[in-house]
């Protein structure tokens, strides 16, 4: 029963922390190389793809997708797709896909020049290469080089609050149990008189 | 439109759950108040008519009327999301 309990516990915990990690923005700071557009037909991995663009038909099997493509600070590849969230989930409330495919491709910095333009990019989601998934870019703004750093303010603010409620709901809980078993206590003691 | 009227759907309902728990809870913590209350200050009068009173004076009060921010913080917090997201 121990063993059970862990278990659940730890796939539980696993769960929550993916999800998280999933879904609140994250900052990469890349250079970009390209921007592109491909067809995709979701299937196993329809999950991970948002729905289509705000106001398009949503009933469509296949669309076209903006990709952004980058080189990231230890020179390996990331790409991300560049998708309307919508009104949906994540709540990103993204509606300016084209947009930020226009400053991306305005912003595109290859090895061979000069000097490189780096931009930060919010992003969420997971890139892997075994389910075909990229993350989803929501903003991009250039930086100075290589070394920004990005204070993930929003996500320090959302976990201390999620950290509170979780907290705020195991002492209700934990007053609850505590309370009804001395009450189970009393009425035994009771009897036995 | 659809999604929207999902969003629109759902919170309402969320937020609405919020609204009715959150307002039973003040109101009966308030009420609990008033019990207290009225045994402390020396017991006047009807007891139901003083509970009656200062519920009264509570439905009117400003801290009530806080309860309806369950429903403007989000809204708000969705508006200046969209606008930073979008159009800054």
């Amino acid at each position: 029963m121990v063993y059970v309990k862990w278990v659940v516990r730890v796939v539980f915990w696993t769960l929550v922390l993916a999800f998280l990690h999933y879904t609140l923005p994250q900052h990469d700071i890349v250079r970009i190389t390209d921007t592109y557009e491909k067809r995709i037909n979701p299937g196993e991995n329809a999950l991970f793809w948002s729905n289509a663009n705000t106001g398009e038909n949503v009933a469509a099997t296949e669309r076209d997708v903006f990709f952004i493509q980058t080189f990231r600070t230890n020179d390996r590849p990331m790409i991300y797709r560049n998708e309307d969230t919508g009104w949906g989930w994540p709540p990103y409330f993204k509606f300016d896909t084209s947009n930020l495919q226009a400053e991306a491709s305005d912003l595109i910095s290859k090895k061979s020049a000069e000097t490189a333009q780096w931009v930060a990019v919010r992003h969420y989601g997971w890139r892997n290469e075994f389910l075909s998934i990229y993350p989803n870019a929501v903003a991009i703004w250039p930086v100075a080089g290589p070394d920004a750093r990005i204070i993930p303010w929003f996500n320090i603010v959302v976990l201390i609050l999620l950290a509170a409620l979780f907290w705020a709901i195991r002492v209700r809980w934990k007053r609850f149990w505590e309370g009804r078993r001395e009450g189970q206590d009393s009425e035994w003691r009771e009897g036995q008189r | 439109m659809v999604a929207l009227g999902r969003l629109l759907i759902f919170g309402l309902i969320v937020l609405s759950l919020i609204y009715l728990g959150l307002s039973w809870h003040f109101r009966a913590q308030r009420r609990k108040r008033m019990e207290r209350d009225w045994e402390e200050t020396g017991r006047p009068g009807n007891r139901e008519a003083y509970i009656a009173e200062g519920m009264a004076q509570y439905e009117h009060s400003l801290r009530r009327k806080l309860l309806w921010l369950v429903y403007i913080l989000p809204v708000s917090a969705i508006t200046l999301l969209i606008w930073l997201t979008n159009f800054n």
